[in-house]
């Protein structure tokens, strides 16, 4: 029973990181109707900035609030400069440009850092041998519950944001009828180049905690955390921010399941493929996602 | 008083010119129809006074010349755009879309919300539905008041019947010829319907590929025959 609790408790901590960076792509999606396939690489090129930040005498914490204000300016640039021009001549422009960026910028960590013995990611929690508590019998590490705080509340910030300010409404105006948002003067190019950076920001947090619990950072750091959160978005439905959330958590807690219980064939080498598996019997069964919304629209 | 005066207005679509350069004016209180058949240039006109796309010519908004001002900062300036096919917000509530409309002001805009309500009751009933879940006639009700809720000087509203049963076609054309006299709203207004437009309007222009072909008063334009049997179809 003790390994249940264990699964259960590891798996949401992981898959609290997992629907940060599927927010991103969620804001994202709901905002300009693409993938942005660069999503991990922007979150794992900020949190080098983070660990850079901290090894030239920033304190943590400030380190982390400045990779993220970088980390919203970063993806806030790029939709002004490279998506922005491209999505008004072709979608699969759009595509392209997300995936030059995602190698241009794992190429770029790896030419800036790559050289370097492997960086050891500080922790933002007490993360010694004995830093945990235990219940159920399961042992609850201060670092993976500080996570999972930390995302939770970043996520219910999120939600407030959506819902109960202005900023948020423009978000959704724009998301739900870009002409009719210009129509009642919501500037939309400010709100979609911040959707952009929002989308970064959750991705810079979301890597420094993922950074903090693997402590090696490389330039693959962000590489299945990014399937794992294409899983979580596609199953929770691309433009369902909620959804996105519950998805993430079950598939964190469902790939520890998995992998404890069938060690002998999944165990940690297959349960990617299990996330893999998800994208696509969702996209076969139900491709608007357990919580999207499928189009159709009254005339 | 003379709200909007325009004149040699060009307008399209990339190389494509739809506008040959209209000429035409709005006073204060005034309800002006623009009547004329499919692909005359009715829309873009509108489309090309609340700056959703590229224009030349003299476009003068109470003393503002907007010929190059963004979508964004004509709405500031007062004029409210109801576009064609109603474009609410779908995936909104209802009072979310009107509190959209109300995106340019700071203060009063739950009052102003209780306000619609008032004279858009089946609105207040469904206040907490999505928009995209109304009937066609209730969705062009709220376009209305979404705009509304800018509290315009001048509301454009294209072809407000387009696709509504004759009963809720005549119930909205009431609501604009109310809120007109009771409000003292301007509006501009573009119609395919043009029995029912010229029992409301003030003056009307007709237009034909992308030109002022007629223009004077509501009566002017009944009475004439060969316009009678283009556009009131008697």
């Amino acid at each position: 029973m003790e390994r249940f609790f264990q699964y259960i408790f590891d798996g949401l901590s992981f898959g609290a990181i997992y629907a940060l960076l599927a927010l991103g792509l969620v804001v994202v999606f709901r905002g300009t109707g693409h993938l942005n396939f660069a999503q991990g690489e922007m979150a794992m090129f900020c949190t080098f900035l983070v660990w850079q930040y901290d090894a030239w005498g920033v304190p943590l914490i400030l380190a982390v609030v400045l990779g993220t204000v970088t980390g919203f300016l970063f993806g806030a640039g790029v939709e002004v400069s490279l998506i922005r021009g491209v999505a008004k001549k072709s979608e699969a422009g759009v595509f392209v440009v997300s995936i030059a960026l995602f190698l241009g910028l794992n190429s770029l960590a790896a030419m800036i850092w790559g050289n370097l013995p492997p960086e050891q990611m500080p922790s933002l929690f007490p993360d010694e041998p004995n830093d945990f508590v235990r219940i159920f019998g399961a042992v609850w590490r201060y670092e993976y519950i500080g996570v999972l705080v930390v995302a939770l509340v970043l996520m219910g910030l999120l939600f407030l944001l959506f819902a109960k300010t202005k900023f948020g409404l423009a978000m959704r105006s724009v998301a739900s009828n870009p002409e009719s948002a210009r129509l009642v003067g919501i500037p939309t190019g400010l709100v979609l180049a911040s959707s952009w950076g929002i989308a970064a920001a959750m991705g810079a947090l979301s890597g420094t905690l993922w950074g903090g619990i693997v402590g090696e950072l490389t330039a693959g750091l962000m590489f299945t955390v990014f399937i794992y959160a294409a899983a979580s978005a596609t199953l929770g439905g691309f433009d369902s921010p909620g959804g996105a959330v519950v998805a993430g958590l079950s598939i964190g807690v469902g790939e520890q399941l998995a992998a404890g219980y069938f060690p002998g064939w999944i165990g940690q080498e297959l349960k990617l493929a299990v996330a893999l598996l998800t994208i696509f019997v969702v996209l076969l069964f139900k491709p608007a996602g357990l919580f999207g919304t499928s189009k159709v629209e009254r005339v | 008083m003379r709200l909007l005066t325009v004149e040699n207005l060009k307008a399209g679509y990339g190389p494509l010119e739809i506008l040959q350069g209209i000429d035409l004016v709005v006073d204060k209180g005034e309800i002006v129809v623009i009547l004329g058949a499919n692909g005359a240039g009715k829309t873009t006109t509108m489309r090309a006074l609340s700056g959703m796309i590229p224009r030349n010519g003299i476009v003068n908004f109470m003393d503002h010349d907007i010929v190059g001002t963004s979508a964004e900062a004509i709405v500031k300036l007062g004029i409210a755009h109801v576009p064609q096919g109603r474009g609410t917000f779908a995936d909104l509530s209802v009072e979310d879309n009107l509190r959209a409309g109300a995106y340019i002001r700071h203060d009063e805009i739950e009052s102003d919300m209780e306000r619609w309500f008032g004279v858009f009751p089946r609105l207040k009933e469904r206040r907490s539905q999505k928009a995209g879940s109304l009937s066609g006639g209730e969705q062009q009700m709220l376009a209305i008041a979404r705009a509304l809720m800018s509290r315009p000087q001048l509301l454009l509203c294209d072809e407000p019947s387009l696709g509504l049963a004759p009963l809720v076609t005549q119930e909205l054309f009431g609501v604009i010829d109310r809120l007109n006299k009771e409000e003292g709203l301007s509006v501009l207004l573009v119609e395919q319907n043009a029995n029912l437009a010229l029992k409301v309007a003030t003056r009307v222009y007709l237009l034909e590929t992308g030109r002022v072909v007629a223009s004077g008063s509501a009566a002017d334009l009944s009475a004439d025959d060969s316009i009678r049997k283009a556009y009131l179809g008697t």
